[in-house]
């Protein structure tokens, strides 16, 4: 989230789109409803009609996977009525704000360019990637820009009111706006009710709707979840909202942004501390063995972006460009992990993953599972997952398990991937795999922080003690590093030189058995490890030696500092005067400082000045305990709330007000030169990118269609997501990713959650509050579909794919209805997937029908989109 | 009717059969104590109330009126002519009663806490005043029937002290039975929304009453022709004449007040338009109120045996039971998602009971001056006795 | 003074978090029935039960654009004048005054079930599978209320995310429900707004302390159409007027049976007159 949950109330019209927020966020609907209270208009757009649709005002029926062609009509309906009406729209925030008008390279093509069918310019096939060269600024330094954008009101496009041709026409032919035009212009409401089976009337009040939060002082905000981002083209969804929320000037503004709204409860956390193949902790660039990387060097210049100086008007406003503090933030964490080492030493230490030939995400690693032996996984620490019926084909990855020569799983029960061994219809002779199960206290039984979608790092205390043998997974961790440091030590002791010792036996691991979690948190904040590290809050004055760094832009590079995640310094630093007489309650000493850990502060007054809900002393939050990132794009360039009513920040003639204000300084047109900061700043061109050109699948979003999509491609002849990850799932030979036709399966198929359930159930099929509630692993379909097929509801029906057969309990309902593609009728019906064999109620997963293909950019796999055909069992 | 006093194979059948069901009964019973009324019922959360209560409370009491009836007509209107059907009527209704409170010591919940209601009371709950009305006008009717024990026993002075007291019992006999008869219809007041409006009135109580006054006569007739066919005793003419007269004359007040009440309330139309209920209606009332005063009008049916018992078997199951049925249970409202339809064993325990009760009433002819009473109805001393000492 | 509960359907999400905290609270069991309802849509409980005192319910409602899914938790309605209350033959049902709960006293109760046929609303539900059973159903959490200044809302209440569910004095409610209805029609140019102008409970049998507004007509979540008479009116007056009842029916008896006796006198005299 850009923004948080609480925030969504100051929004004057919310779109869900891609989220089932009522069932699966359910908290985030208080402050949805209190907005809808005030008068915003709530719009749904998904495949069915949900408990979110329920209290929706207005509700889209989509064609699962056609995000981008709805979001695209958007775009460009809103272009359009920008050129006509641009009185209704917030211009300068368009033209300051972000690249509309920057020039980019002039071999740009776009999909619908003569010639691209369907491509971007330049796709290399050998490679099967994009050469993203054209993608880029024609002048990458300093931006050239359409000057006819960069005056007053676009006061300098002159034929803006003729006819479309004529008034584009006026526009450089590769200014981001009018290639966005360009683009978007086959966008048209015909060809988006053709594909993505919304009638064009709804299309035209949907897209008027939301387009009214263009005007200046409103503010719409966009909610996604997973029926955005388990696509193909789940990366490029979202840019389309991006790109809408930045036409609209909904970005850093009090009920704007683009909100994920996230998966388990710290998923947050867990992206944050990188708990994924790509990154290091606070989104470094993961290491990798490309030559650049072989050194600390190397690495470092190779992942600090340069900044983009932006063009004409905007001249001399300056970037920001967050990113050049990297070699701080590698540093620091190189000195958190490994102190006493040189840091390019300790760089040396860091794993560097294969740049190309490995799938290091979820299904390349189920699929090296399946291949089993030394070229393959050969064992698995499970750490509270389940793969078995969590992930995509699972009757695939089942069978692939069978390979694993060993499996330790630390959990609260035994799932699915647990019980693989002795599922039903297998012969548990057959199976060799080792398997233990390390019992992991549950999360009400351990300390720690939980970090939520918006971002706010939340400290919660044990509240009972856990069953048994159950410890905590950081407990876990932390005796098992201990054993395995020992080993090390054993065998360099015993003279053995096979191994590289170092990383290990050097790594800062000196923690007691229990209990840690606080310390952690200090370590993730970093210190002072010299005397000469200037402090800028007080300038003139150094950090002792250990004491806690008071924020990120204090941390050295060269070692001085120690942050193991430089988006969480700040949470644990120094108590000042005011946090000791207020929160006396939470001080700790640390290294003789008082200290304070400011994620355990619960104060419910939202004392910031501006009343929009920002209560910046519950917990905290990253960065800076900016509650609303890009908060800078909320004020005018005077530094005045664009809204009045909701300011997230102010400039009060002195200092800012409100919010914790996004890179510092005086408003742009009260600062001094050099220091006029841009909004953007994470980006290196301190705007917002309407283009972009970091994405492996287009600058822009495009039309493609789901891998098994019930129709050809209406936009191009390119069917797929160029760049879409195709898995291979071989297990002994036999490919279980196997993809059907629409001839053999004419049903379109999405899974998704309902709120009874989590995940892949095993922590509320275990529930017997929760299995009562629904016991059964069902399929919901419409009520048209259920009397072609014979099927009543309460009947049981069997759903198959390419890849597997399920039986579920057929729920028949008039929230799923036939919609009318390319002019013929057709059927979806939703699957959920939070069944499976183990557990106190059991059914069938609805993983076992979903394709193993993922996108183009994260490899989410591509669960919202799929064939199927349903018959009465 | 000779066909009907035949009795038919020597073999004892009839016993056989009751006792059979009895047994039944007694090990369904059983298993309703020890396994809970969830068991072996089929009632539900949607139907807290199943046949027991319809069948055993509804037209039990409401069958047994004829002890109150017959008590008043005899005693109380000194209808002299009727004095030979009264002990029958009493015995009845005392099994009767017995049976209503067996019935409802296995449909309570938790029968062993009955003593509860005695502590803590709830005037406004017509349920209280049925359940202590069952409870004294069982105790009544013993002591009503006790003479006939005494005269087998020629246990003079508890004779003497009950005839002394007889009429002051069987008057508040009619009291207590009267106005439970009343308060088993505002049971049903509560169910406002619930009983059908073809039904629901507030004067159910009333209605109660009425027709539960009519079926006094008309149980006796019924009896009479059956317990004549089995132990061969007959009733004159005359008294099933007069005792059709009665029926039907109470039927008539019943049935203008049934369609007043809807005339009041503006819902006659109901009875053509109310699909499906008016069928019930019409049943219930076309077969069981309007028939059988025509019936018990008609001279030839008058005169005959077969036709008084017709009518008053219509009257009893489709103008008193049926109308007790669709009001506790047939259209009454059932919750959404249940159905109800009693098992075997809720049956076996109603029939069952039934059966005790007959076997019991055929022990009491047998043993007792039931009938023979009347037969020596004659004889002073019997009955002038009591009524010396109510005169004096 | 007492206490009452607004439920807004237009605030609902159908979330049941209020069942699972109803049954947290009152430690009630769970059983996994084997047929699921499917009714209105969803899979779940659809109906109170001796370990469920609470459930929500589900309606597709209309067609096309004008399709709602509604939903309406249904519990125990805390009447005003309780029908259950006025049936209990041993008084173990009870209508607190001061906090408005109905609660039920299972050191009183028999097992007569009369309570069960007796509430217009069907909420009384009966240990059927226990030897021993007793009556169940929603307690206003009065064990909740109860706690002296310190009280609690009830369980249901406390976890529903979006306020749906609102807890406090009865009387401000019912404001509080009108003023939801009246800014809504002012807030719609078609001055209709969200809500049918009915706040279900308010009158309905008198009264109930739980009160409903909704999109949709209540009715149309199978919540029953009452009048505003109390259900234990017509009950009441007829148990006022039994000890009358009886006082009249003795006198009268007395009475007839004194006049009838002279008459047969006088009639066998005649008899006697003849037949000598
Ligand atoms: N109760 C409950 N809550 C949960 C979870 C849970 O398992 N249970 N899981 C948590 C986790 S980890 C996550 S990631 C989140 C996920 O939260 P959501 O994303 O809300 O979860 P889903 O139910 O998978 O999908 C959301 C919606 O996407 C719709 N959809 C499917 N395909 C498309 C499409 O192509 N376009 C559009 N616009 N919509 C589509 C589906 O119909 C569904 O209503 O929920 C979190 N919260
Ligand atoms: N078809 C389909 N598939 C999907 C999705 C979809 O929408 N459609 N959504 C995807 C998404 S968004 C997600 S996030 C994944 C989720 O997939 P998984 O993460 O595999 O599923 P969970 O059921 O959440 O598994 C979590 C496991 O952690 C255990 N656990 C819980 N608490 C603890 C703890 O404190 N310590 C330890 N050690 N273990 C614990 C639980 O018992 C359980 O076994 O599924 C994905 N799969
Ligand atoms: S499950 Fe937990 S995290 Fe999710 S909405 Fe409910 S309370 Fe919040
Ligand atoms: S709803 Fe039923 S159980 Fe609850 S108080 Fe009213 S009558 Fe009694
Ligand atoms: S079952 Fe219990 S609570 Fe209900 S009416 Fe009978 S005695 Fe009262
Ligand atoms: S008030 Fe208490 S008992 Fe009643 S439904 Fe709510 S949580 Fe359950
Ligand atoms: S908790 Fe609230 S929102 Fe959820 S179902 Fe219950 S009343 Fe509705
Ligand atoms: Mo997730």
């Amino acid at each position: 989230m850009t923004n948080h949950w609480i925030d969504i109330r100051n929004a004057d019209c919310v779109l869900i789109i891609g989220s089932n927020a009522a069932e699966n966020h359910p908290i985030c609907m208080k402050y949805v409803l209190q907005a809808q209270a005030k008068g915003a208009k709530v719009i749904h757009v998904d495949p069915r009609y949900s408990r979110t649709s329920a209290r929706a005002d207005m509700f889209i029926r989509i064609r699962t996977g056609t995000d981008i062609a709805f979001m695209g009509g958007m775009i460009y309906w809103i272009l359009e009525d920008m050129r006509k009406n641009p009185g209704n729209y917030n211009l300068q925030y368009v033209q300051q704000y972000t690249n509309a008008a920057y020039i980019i390279n002039s071999g740009i093509k776009l999909p619908g360019d003569e010639g691209q069918n369907g491509l971007f310019s330049v796709w290399d096939s050998t490679n099967s990637k994009y050469d993203t060269a054209t993608w880029k600024y024609a002048d990458p330094a300093n931006a050239t820009g359409e000057s006819k954008l960069l005056t007053d009101n676009w006061s300098g496009w002159t034929s803006r009111a003729a006819d479309e041709e004529t008034a584009w026409g006026e526009l450089n032919n590769n200014c981001v706006l009018k290639l966005l035009w360009r683009n978007y212009r086959r966008y048209d409401k015909a060809t988006v009710s053709k594909i993505t089976g919304i009638p064009q009337e709804k299309l035209e009040a949907v897209y008027a709707e939301y387009a009214k939060t263009g005007a200046t002082g409103q503010a719409g905000t966009i909610m996604y979840a997973m029926g955005a981002t388990q696509h193909t083209y789940a990366v490029q969804n979202i840019r389309a909202y991006s790109i809408v929320q930045l036409l609209l000037g909904n970005m850093g503004v009090a009920g704007g942004g683009v909100n994920a709204l996230r998966g388990t409860s710290n998923v947050q956390g867990s992206t944050d501390q990188a708990l994924l193949e790509h990154i290091l902790p606070g989104y470094l660039k993961m290491t990798t063995d490309v030559d650049a990387h072989q050194t600390l060097a190397g690495y470092i210049s190779n992942i600090t972006p340069a900044a983009t100086n932006p063009p004409g008007d905007l001249a001399g406003d300056n970037p920001v460009n967050w990113w050049k503090n990297t070699p701080k933030y590698v540093h620091s964490l190189l000195k958190a992990w490994w102190p006493d080492v040189a840091l390019a030493d300790s760089y040396n230490y860091l794993p560097k993953k294969r740049a190309t030939g490995v799938n290091y995400t979820h299904m390349g690693l189920i699929e090296a599972i399946g291949k089993g032996g030394p070229d393959g996984v050969e064992g698995l620490w499970i750490w509270g997952q389940n793969p078995a019926a969590g992930g995509p084909t699972s009757l695939g990855a089942r069978d692939a398990l069978k390979k694993l020569k060993w499996m330790v799983a630390s959990d609260i029960w035994f799932n699915e991937t647990h019980t693989f061994w002795k599922r039903p219809d297998v012969d548990p002779s057959t199976i060799d795999t080792e398997v233990f199960l390390l019992p992991a206290a549950g999360s009400f039984e351990k300390e720690g922080s939980v970090s939520n979608s918006g971002r706010w790092v939340q400290w919660r205390y044990k509240a009972v003690e856990p069953p048994g043998e159950a410890i905590p997974d950081l407990d876990m961790m932390i005796q098992l590093f201990k054993r395995i440091r020992k080993l090390y030590d054993d065998e360099v002791k015993a003279g053995k030189t096979s191994v590289i010792p170092e990383p290990i036996l050097n790594l800062s691991w000196d923690y007691s058995d229990e209990e840690e979690a606080d310390v952690i948190a200090r370590e993730m904040n970093g210190h002072a490890l010299t005397a000469d590290v200037p402090k800028s809050g007080a300038p003139g004055t150094f950090y002792e030696v250990g004491e806690l760094i008071d924020w990120f832009n204090d941390l050295q590079p060269d070692g001085k500092t120690s942050s193991g995640n430089w988006l969480h310094c700040g949470q644990y630093t120094k108590a000042s005067a005011a946090d000791q007489q207020d929160y006396a309650e939470l001080i700790t000493v640390v290294n003789g400082i008082p200290s304070i850990n400011k994620a355990k502060k619960r104060n419910v007054v939202d004392s910031s000045p501006s009343q929009v809900g920002l209560y910046p002393n519950w917990s905290w939050c990253w960065p800076r305990n900016r509650r609303i990132i890009y908060n800078r794009a909320a004020v005018d360039l005077n530094g005045n709330p664009w809204d009045a009513e909701h300011p997230v920040l102010a400039w009060n003639g002195t200092a800012w007000v409100g919010d914790v204000v996004d890179g510092g300084g005086n408003p742009i047109n009260l600062a001094a030169a050099g220091s006029q900061n841009l909004p953007f700043i994470m980006n290196s061109e301190g705007v917002g990118k309407l283009w972009g050109y970091s994405l492996k699948d287009g600058p822009i979003p495009e039309v493609y269609e789901p891998w098994e999509s019930p129709i050809s491609n209406l936009m191009t002849a390119q069917q797929n997501d160029p760049a879409a990850y195709i898995g291979k799932l071989l297990v002994d030979g036999t490919d279980w990713n196997e993809r059907g036709t629409v001839g053999d399966f004419p049903i379109i198929a999405t899974t998704y959650r309902c709120t009874e359930h989590w995940q892949t159930g095993i922590m509320t099929r275990n529930l017997p509050w929760l299995a009562e509630l629904m016991p059964k692993m069902y399929v919901e379909l419409g009520a048209d579909l259920a009397d072609k097929l014979g099927i009543v509801s309460g009947d049981t029906v069997k759903v198959r794919s390419k890849r597997g057969e399920i039986h579920a309990l057929a729920i028949v309902t008039k929230r799923f209805q036939a919609i009318t593609v390319d002019g013929k009728e057709m059927h979806q019906v939703g699957i959920p997937w939070h069944w499976g064999y183990a557990g106190r109620v059991k059914g069938d997963s609805g993983n076992i029908l979903t394709p193993s293909v993922g996108d183009a950019n994260t490899c989410i796999p591509e669960s919202k989109s799929f064939l199927c055909k349903v018959e009465k069992a | 009717m000779k066909e009907m006093i035949e009795p038919k194979a020597k073999f004892p059948w009839g016993t056989l059969i009751l006792s059979a069901l009895a047994f039944l009964c007694a090990g369904v019973l059983v298993q309703r104590y020890v396994f809970g009324l969830g068991a072996m019922t089929n009632m539900s959360d949607g139907r807290g109330w199943g046949l027991w209560i319809s069948f055993d409370l509804y037209c039990g009491v409401a069958l047994a009126a004829g002890g109150f009836t017959l008590a008043a007509i005899v005693h109380i209107f000194h209808m002299e002519k009727y004095h030979p059907v009264v002990r029958p009527a009493i015995l009845t209704a005392f099994l009767g009663y017995l049976l209503v409170v067996l019935a409802l010591l296995v449909d309570l919940g938790q029968p062993w806490y009955i003593w509860r209601m005695i502590f803590n009371p709830n005037i406004h709950s017509p349920l209280y005043e049925v359940g202590w009305c069952v409870m004294l006008y069982t105790a009544v009717l013993a002591l009503e029937l006790s003479p006939a024990v005494f005269e087998r026993l020629h246990w003079r002075i508890p004779l003497k002290i009950i005839g002394f007291i007889q009429i002051p019992l069987i008057i508040a006999g009619i009291v207590i039975s009267t106005g439970h008869q009343n308060s088993l219809g505002s049971m049903l007041l509560i169910m406002t929304h619930s009983i059908d409006p073809l039904w629901y009135t507030p004067i159910i109580p009333a209605l109660f009453f009425v027709s539960a006054m009519a079926v006094g006569p008309a149980m006796v007739v019924f009896e009479g022709t059956l317990s004549g066919a089995v132990f061969g005793h007959k009733i004159s003419r005359e008294v099933f004449t007069g005792l059709g007269r009665i029926t039907s004359g109470i039927l008539v007040v019943y049935l203008i007040m049934r369609l007043a009440d809807l005339a009041v309330a503006g819902q006659l139309d109901m009875l053509f338009n109310r699909y499906p209920q008016n069928i019930y209606w019409w049943i219930e009332v076309g077969g069981g109120v309007i028939l059988p005063i025509i019936l018990f009008n008609i001279p030839k049916v008058q005169q005959s045996s077969k036709g008084m018992f017709i009518a008053a078997v219509l009257y009893i199951v489709l103008g008193l039971s049926l109308n007790r049925f669709i009001m506790s249970s047939i259209w009454l409202v059932i919750r959404p998602g249940y159905t109800y339809f009693p098992s075997w064993q809720e049956f076996a325990v109603s029939i069952g009971l039934v059966a005790w009760a007959l076997m019991m009433f055929q022990i009491a002819v047998r043993l007792l001056p039931i009938t023979k009473h009347h037969d020596e109805g004659e004889s002073k001393s019997e009955h002038s006795a009591p009524e010396a000492a109510a005169a004096s | 003074m007492a206490y009452g509960v607004l439920f807004d359907g237009t605030r609902c999400i159908g979330c049941r978090a209020c069942s699972v905290a109803c049954k947290s609270w009152n430690e009630n069991s769970a059983k996994v029935e084997k047929k699921t309802s499917v009714e209105g849509g969803i899979q779940g409980k659809a109906v109170v039960s001796s370990d469920t005192f609470t459930f929500m319910r589900y309606r597709e409602i209309g067609e096309g654009d004008d399709f709602k899914w509604a939903f309406a938790k249904i519990q125990c309605m805390h009447c005003l004048k309780p029908g259950c209350e006025t049936a209990c033959i041993v008084g173990a049902l009870h209508r607190n005054k001061e906090t408005g709960a109905v609660t039920y006293d299972q050191g009183k109760c028999i097992g007569c079930r009369y309570c069960m046929v007796a509430c217009p609303f069907g909420i009384p539900t009966y240990q059927w599978e226990d030897r021993t059973p007793w009556i169940r159903k929603c307690t206003f959490c009065s064990d909740r209320l109860n706690e002296a200044e310190n009280g609690m809302a009830p369980a249901c209440v406390t976890a529903c995310p979006t306020r749906a569910l609102q807890f406090g004095e009865r009387d401000e409610l019912i404001e509080e429900a009108h003023k939801r209805i009246e800014e809504s029609k002012a807030a719609d140019p078609a001055g209709v707004g969200k809500y049918i102008d009915h706040v279900y409970g308010e009158k309905e049998v008198g009264g109930t302390a739980w009160m409903y507004i909704s999109s949709v007509d209540m009715t149309e979540l199978d919540l029953p159409w009452l009048s505003e008479e109390p259900v234990t009116k017509n009950a009441r007056t007829a148990m006022s007027l039994l000890p009358y009842y009886a006082t009249g029916m003795l006198a009268l008896m007395v009475g007839i049976y004194f006049i009838t006796k002279r008459r047969q006198k006088i009639a066998a005299g005649k008899h006697e007159e003849k037949k000598g």
